[in-house]
């Protein structure tokens, strides 16, 4: 067990197992992408109250489940590098936080298109998920700011290392915050914030197979840039330059 | 197949239902942003990879010419 | 040299950082007239109607309560991270929570709390209606403590940096928004007339909370960025 989890820390190891499966998962990414694009795009019956806006949701949907994956991620990351002070985690933490602003970014442009046909309204401070989708935003840009603020880079990982910690906790009280706020706020809210009662199996469907699409995006994503990363930092060891050399 | 497509012409397809704009802007953006976080990996890696065999070039001259004299 | 228990320790710095401040006196005025200043903006910037601005006060004095907190966390560690008695404490025998504790104390005491103690009279130009005068007061009291307790893992985090005055902003302002939710609510509830012991429970959860978990991020955070 300890064996494996030394190996898995290994750039090396990481390099050469991801050379093995990135042309794998990158293939069932684009397959995924395209069947559930084309699905929801031309196959997707008009929803009787939402019409053809359903289009939005499996998009923003599968982004939006992905982008709660990110604090997590960082925070056990971060946590393995304060620990264990394993290079890898935080080569791969380095590359999440801005790829997860993009996510977070991305799941608040979707929702407020989305938002703005069915509510009436681009952007409405009574709705917790949006609320807290922002100010996740913000956390996570705070994480790359820090990232470049310091030059160091052992200081700077473990700086954000323990940001991302702290992070993951105040993401979640900030959740439950906003949602108590809410609720004695607006009692009455104007707005349903059920998002997919009224869709019917076909678009819980397209929409898993989007969230699997995305999913693969998300890993395969963050696979490439890792080995960037990799490729960086071990600049200096035998078998980098024996990869560059062939390459 | 082909009876499941939900429109009937190519217009009524770019029109969606009237929600042209937010639906179009939505598959747009996504497009983007799945687009710009796989390029941007893949181009980075070549420049460094460029990057490191000019310096591998580099020190092996610097050697030989240690070497020479 | 005699042992020195940890609680000397602890006083040990909260006097001397104390007797600092009182040295600096700047330290102490400067996030206090940034908070009378501020909140005189409002009026002046929304409406001078009494009505409006009852309505908005709560929001406007816990909003700049957090802005004079976020200015003075700048003074937290610096100075001690330039003459190097940072470096000092890092390595003493005891336990740097409580001495990062007792650091967050004597800095709360010298800039939040003449925030707490002028609020009432600032609610009182803002037109708070006089029923929420000591639930402000008292939120401020249990708040403004969580928002030092916060602050202090940014800056503990930025120390070393050249320009960390909008990266600690960045850091911080986020993090306080709970405690910004929970003040206010309890601000507006107390408005409506409805029980507080609930809105008083949530802030004081925050309180303990942070005051058991900040300090340890803190300490890990300044073992970080001092080496």
């Amino acid at each position: 067990m300890w064996m494996w989890f030394a190996k898995l820390g290994s750039p090396r190891w990481f390099y050469e197992i991801s050379t093995k499966w990135l042309p794998w998962l990158a293939s069932a990414m684009c397959i995924l992408m395209i069947v559930g694009i084309v699905w929801a795009l031309l196959f997707l019956p008009p929803d009787y109250q939402q019409s053809f806006t359903t289009r939005i949701l499996v998009i923003h949907v599968a982004v939006a489940g992905t982008s709660l994956a990110f604090f997590p991620l960082m925070a056990v990351a971060g946590t393995i590098t304060l620990v264990w002070k394993m290079k890898l985690a935080d080569m791969v933490a380095k590359h999440a936080a801005p790829l997860g602003a993009w996510f977070s970014f991305v799941t608040l442009a979707t929702g407020s298109l989305w938002g703005s046909v069915m509510w009436g309204t681009w952007w409405e401070w009574t709705d917790a998920r949006l609320v807290s989708m922002l100010f996740q935003f913000f956390l996570l840009l705070s994480v790359v700011a820090l990232r470049s603020a310091i030059e160091d880079p052992d200081k700077s990982a473990k700086a954000c290392a323990l940001l991302s910690i702290v992070g993951c906790i105040n993401v979640v009280i900030i959740k439950y915050s906003v949602e108590w706020w809410n609720v004695l706020h607006q009692p009455s809210s104007p707005l349903s914030t059920s998002n997919g009662s009224a869709n019917g199996p076909e678009f819980w469907m397209a929409t898993g197979v989007m969230i699997l699409a995305v999913y693969l995006f998300f890993i395969v994503s963050l696979t490439l840039a890792t080995r960037n990363e990799i490729l960086q930092r071990e600049r200096r060891s035998q078998w980098v330059q024996e990869i560059v050399r062939t390459s | 197949m082909l009876e499941a497509i939900q429109f009937s012409s190519l217009r009524e397809f770019f029109e969606m239902g009237g929600y042209a704009f937010n639906v179009w802007s939505v598959y747009a953006i996504f497009s983007i942003f799945v687009l710009v976080n796989m390029l941007l990996p893949i181009l980075r890696k070549e420049k460094i990879i460029k990057e490191l065999k000019r310096r591998a070039s580099f020190e092996k001259a610097e050697t030989n010419s240690v070497r020479e004299p | 040299m005699d042992q020195v228990t940890t609680i000397e320790a602890f006083t040990a710095t909260l006097k001397r950082d104390l007797l600092v401040a009182y040295k600096r006196k700047n330290d102490i005025f400067n996030p206090f007239m940034f908070f009378l200043i501020v909140c005189s903006l409002f009026p002046i910037g929304i409406s001078p109607d009494p009505a409006r601005l009852g309505e908005i006060a709560s929001g406007v004095l816990w909003i700049s309560a957090l802005l004079a907190s976020l200015l003075a966390m700048d003074s937290l560690y610096r100075n001690d991270f330039e003459d190097g008695s940072l470096e000092q404490l890092l390595l003493s025998p005891h336990p740097l929570y409580f001495l990062v504790l007792a650091k967050n104390m004597a800095h709360w005491l010298v800039s939040g709390l003449p925030v707490v103690i002028v609020s009432p009279l600032v609610a009182y130009m803002l037109s708070l209606p006089d029923d929420a005068y000591w639930v402000m007061f008292l939120t401020l009291l249990l708040g403004t403590p969580i928002l030092s307790l916060l602050g202090s893992i940014g800056v503990a985090l930025t120390v070393g940096l050249g320009s960390r005055g909008l990266i600690l902003a960045v850091i911080t302002l986020p993090m306080s928004v709970p405690v910004l939710i929970a003040g206010t609510l309890t601000v507006q509830e107390a408005l409506n007339g409805a029980s507080l012991s609930g809105y008083m429970a949530v802030l004081g959860a925050m309180f303990f909370g942070s005051l058991t978990l900040a300090p340890l991020a803190s300490a890990t955070a300044l073992r970080i960025s001092v080496t």
